[in-house]
């Protein structure tokens, strides 16, 4: 192995790697704005200038490669000069308008400013002004004035995304991101340019001026947009969700997530149509009731039916452990063997970078926990058939809308003689339940899905349910979690009452002769890896922080990005 | 003395005039010769970049890779862009065919088969002459596949004219290399080099125009002879463009190592009104300046200017006399390099328009001696600090105008010193580059 000197530690680098990436590996970070480890090199920045023992001039540490015995120096009395006088040009022109930016409390300019700066300005002469609010594309705003032209927007789109959307245009002082004439930047991953853009020059339109982000929690996650599973962080002020960003995982989505995965899977938990509370139907109407009174009745009229005139169809969004208590339930506690779920696919939502065209989150998930027809059962159209001639007459649906998926069963689905679904929402297919038990959504609970190449990985709660709570179960608490008090308006966020589908599946056994106890998803994953072949010697401390591939899934292809 | 590049022959720029002074008989000659040897004549010869640095031309071309599993580029340089310089102008219009001679010389010697001739935009007049040059070339079968039924040889070399457009910083050799790719003007990021990596990830050899002007000169002749032409250390003529306050100004021919007092005295026949000197920037905008008082004896070759405290950058001399308002001089020398920053490094992008606006600030009257010291730190900090050498073009100016002229400075922060009446020149200067604020 090659070692340099760095700060007076012997290092070790790969052959090819840069200063600052040799240094990165060790844990030393050299100060950048225009590097990016999955982006060229650009070397504008100029940041990252460090002192290279014999060499007069100094270096930049993104593009200079390690080299066996070099002595570097990324603290030294000239470096640090420079840093600062880099500092100090970076600083003249950007606006003081930090109160009012919504990347204060991230941005890299603002900490680099305190770090690395002198702290104060010699600059007295007019600041030099650019366009303001340029709308680069239908979720994108640009601030001219704060953009540091480090390139990490332009370089993206052209190389990571492969759509050159965005260019500089003038010179000198007057350089300024653009979009080309008559053009928007409207790829499918543009809000990315608003996370790697280290100051407040990109602004993602759905969350600007909504909140400081200091206020903010965040809870890692895995976004339900599509089955590549891409790692994100949810981020929550009084207990709404505000915005989703990806986290770094570089078997999944390395860096990155579509803007579709981003803006579309978090505004249902926020939403004013949450089934909040258990609900049974009582003289046509849908009327919140206590737990056990729907548990109760729910039990009794699913006990009227035979095994055979019953279906369950669960589902791809819901996690590993809501399908396996779902296909227990079914299968052990009714004796049903009409099971199955639907499948969500579009053939032009996927692409050659993360979007898949199975727009679930755990589809082999439910495969693998039996969500499927057991023999002799019905499969899903089996299911739709008997539900139009009246074969089936009753149905037990998790966490999916039957009837948006097919339209047609309008007419025969008020004549089944019960249906009872777990929805975190109102939808098309309550509306005709007779139970509508509230399941928590993705962010509120915890739990596994398995993506598109059979990589298990854990959800984690980001939103406090009636069910949870932010503290006892070990959520992320922003400042103000910790020191809001009730009577603070912004602490008094709404909790729904939602349970996780296992959870209410529980419950609900409770009253059959089987009991399916578990107490908490952990429990019923170690479950789940006893009896199911693919989970064998998992557990959610294996899967840990960055999800494991199923080992029979080891020797396939794996796409990283 | 013998002219190199610009001999006083009629008409020098057609070609049959060109032929019949032994034009077209050095390519003939170095065809003859193997690549390694005509870098060998050239290392020998010590010719010297005219293009700023000086860098030994030999020395430059033997960097480039002997393998051939990439094709390999040659870009002449004529992009004179930088304030203070006009010299390749006259090789365009006086003796192109030296020029094209000298370019496929220089192919053969690389191994390139293509050659770019990059020349500034505003050249229009020039380029077109050029056009005519490369066209009659082309048809008496001295470029291109004709090369090969000429010469008798294997070897053939394609020349392409590449006009800029008007961007200073294209004149830097990495920049130049973009805009020939049809990307923005940005200098790239060194290393890698141009001869690992240049012109469509190529090896790629950049040489000013007078530089390979001066190919078919050595090869005829012999590296012994032009080794033995003014300075040793760095030999040859060069062509000394100045203007400013004298007299005749244009371009002069000398030795290298001719003394600058000669050249303004002698050849450009002194400062008009026989003022003083104030001043002398020796080799483009943005080369140190030198003090009028400190200029006696001083050679101008590159070591020599070196030992002076400045640079013979493109030997664009710009002489000032003692009335000239050195601040206006030094916003407008800043206001150039602002203008002409390409923006993409932090230092030179926001450094530059600081300058401006503290030059600015000075020349209205609201400067303090503090704002000098400023400048001199400004400049410090961009320089050494950027991407390519625009930073330490921009800076130098300020730098050492300030530092050697400080007393001049003080006196203007102070108000101290009363301006002249402005001459007409300044005034009509003024109307032509009026210097708004950024």
């Amino acid at each position: 192995m090659s070692t340099f000197t760095l700060n007076d530690e012997e290092i070790e680098f790969k052959p090819g790697q840069t200063i600052i990436e040799a240094a990165k590996d060790n844990g030393t970070t050299i100060p950048h704005f225009c590097w990016h480890p999955k982006l060229s090199i650009s070397g504008n920045c100029r940041v990252c200038l460090v002192e290279l023992e014999n060499i007069p001039k100094l270096v930049i540490a993104c593009s200079t490669q390690a080299t066996e015995g070099m002595v570097v120096y990324s603290e030294s009395e000239k470096t640090l000069e420079a840093r600062n006088a880099v500092m100090e040009f970076l600083l003249i022109n950007h606006p003081l308008d930090c109160p009012i930016c919504d990347e204060a409390g991230e941005c890299k300019l603002q900490d680099y400013a305190y770090k690395h700066s002198i702290g104060e300005s010699r600059y007295v002469e007019e600041k030099t002004h650019k366009d303001k609010r340029v709308q680069l594309g239908p979720r994108v705003m640009f601030d001219g004035d704060r953009c540091i032209s480090c390139s990490l927007c332009i370089r993206f789109c052209d190389e990571i995304v492969g759509e050159p959307e965005l260019t500089f245009i003038k010179r000198g002082n007057g350089v300024t991101i653009s979009t080309f004439p008559g053009k928007q930047m409207e790829n499918k991953y543009s809000l990315n340019t608003v996370d790697i853009c280290p100051v407040g020059a990109l602004t993602n339109t759905d969350f600007r001026f909504k909140t400081r982000v200091w206020d903010l929690s965040s809870n890692p996650s895995i976004c339900t947009g599509c089955s590549r599973g891409c790692n994100i962080d949810v981020w929550v002020i009084n207990n709404e969700i505000k915005r989703l960003t990806p986290s770094f995982n570089k078997e999944v989505n390395s860096y990155w997530m579509c803007d579709d995965g981003r803006l579309n899977t978090f505004k249902h938990v926020n939403a004013k149509d949450r089934v909040d509370g258990a609900h049974l139907r009582k003289d046509g109407q849908l009327i919140k009731v206590s737990w056990d009174e729907a548990f109760a009745n729910a039990s009794s009229e699913l006990k009227n039916i035979t095994n055979k005139e019953i279906a369950f169809i669960g589902s791809a969004f819901s996690t590993c452990e809501d399908n396996y208590l779902f296909t227990k339930f079914a299968k052990d506690v009714i004796g049903c063997k009409n099971i199955d779920f639907i499948r969500h696919t579009n053939p032009d939502f996927g692409d050659e970078l993360l979007r898949q065209n199975d727009l679930t989150p755990n589809t082999m998930g439910a495969e693998l926990t039996g969500v499927s027809p057991k023999q002799g059962g019905l499969n899903l159209d089996g299911i739709v058939q008997g539900i139009k001639s009246g074969k089936i007459k009753g149905l037990f649906i998790m966490e999916d809308d039957l009837l948006e998926a097919y339209p047609e069963l309008e007419k025969s689905l008020p004549s089944l003689e019960l249906l009872i679904v777990l929805s975190s929402n109102f939808n098309k297919t309550t509306a005709f339940a007779d139970f509508v038990f509230p399941a928590a959504t993705f962010a509120e609970k915890n739990g596994t899905f398995i993506n598109f190449n059979g990589r298990v990985q854990r959800i984690k709660p980001a939103v406090e349910t009636t069910d949870l709570d932010r503290s006892l179960d070990g959520m992320a608490m922003s400042r103000l979690d910790k020191f809001g008090t009730s009577f603070d308006r912004w602490a008094i966020g709404n909790k729904h009452d939602a349970r996780a589908s296992w959870k209410i599946i529980s419950g609900l056994s409770v009253l059959f002769d089987k009991k399916l106890k578990y107490k908490m998803s952990e429990n019923v994953f170690d479950d789940m890896s006893k009896s199911i072949d693919a989970f064998k010697g998992l557990d959610y401390d294996i899967i840990g922080k960055k999800g494991v591939l199923l080992k029979d899934k080891l020797n396939e292809v794996t796409q990283t990005v | 003395m013998e002219k190199i590049v610009l001999p006083d022959i009629k008409d020098l720029h057609k070609i049959e005039v060109y032929k019949a002074n032994d034009g077209y008989t050095a390519i003939n000659k170095a065809l003859s010769q193997s690549p390694d040897d005509l870098i060998e004549q050239v290392k020998k010869s010590g010719l010297r970049g005219r293009g700023g640095a000086a860098f030994l031309a030999g020395l430059k071309w033997s960097f480039m890779p002997k393998t051939n599993d990439k094709p390999k580029y040659l870009c002449v340089n004529g992009d004179e862009s930088e304030p203070g310089s006009f010299k390749d102008r006259q090789i365009f219009e006086l003796n192109p065919h030296q020029l094209i001679e000298g370019t496929l010389i220089t192919c053969y010697a690389i191994g390139a088969k293509t050659a770019y001739v990059y020349i500034r935009g505003e050249y229009h007049k020039w380029i077109k002459l050029f056009q005519d040059a490369l066209d009659d070339a082309y048809e008496a079968g001295f470029v291109g596949e004709k090369m090969k039924e000429t010469f008798n040889t294997d070897f053939a070399c394609e020349i392409y004219i590449h006009k800029g457009a008007g961007a200073y910083i294209c004149g830097e050799e990495t920049s130049l290399m973009n805009s020939i790719e049809g990307q923005r003007g940005y200098p790239r990021v060194k290393p890698p080099f141009p001869a690992q990596n240049g012109l469509w990830g190529c090896p790629t050899t950049i040489n000013n125009v007078e530089t390979i002007a001066n190919v078919p000169k050595i090869i005829n002749k012999g590296w012994e002879w032009f080794s033995k032409i003014g300075e040793p250390k760095h030999p040859g003529t060069i062509l000394f463009g100045i203007s400013g306050h004298v007299n005749n100004p244009g371009v002069y021919e000398l030795p290298s190592g001719t003394l600058l007092t000669d050249i303004i005295y002698k050849y450009a026949g002194g400062i008009p009104g026989d003022k003083k000197i104030l001043c002398v920037i020796p080799g483009g905008s943005s080369m140190p300046p030198l003090r009028g008082d400190g200029i006696e004896g001083v050679k101008m070759d590159a070591e020599s200017l070196k030992a002076a405290g400045s640079s013979i950058g493109t030997g664009g001399i710009i002489v000032m006399d003692e009335d000239t308002d050195l601040v206006k001089v030094l916003a407008r020398i800043a206001k150039f390099y602002y203008h002409e920053s390409c923006g993409q490094c932090t230092p030179c992008r926001e450094g530059t328009s600081w300058l401006v606006r503290l030059l600015d600030r000075i020349g209205q009257g609201n400067g303090s001696s503090h704002d000098l010291d400023m400048l001199i730190d400004v400049a410090s900090n961009i320089e050494g600090n950027t991407i390519c050498a625009l930073g330490e073009a921009a800076a130098w100016p300020v730098r050492f105008m300030v530092s050697r002229f400080r007393d001049y400075f003080e006196k203007r922060v102070k108000k101290e010193i009363v301006l002249p009446v402005k001459n007409k020149v300044h005034s009509m200067r003024d109307t032509a580059f009026p210097l708004d604020s950024p």
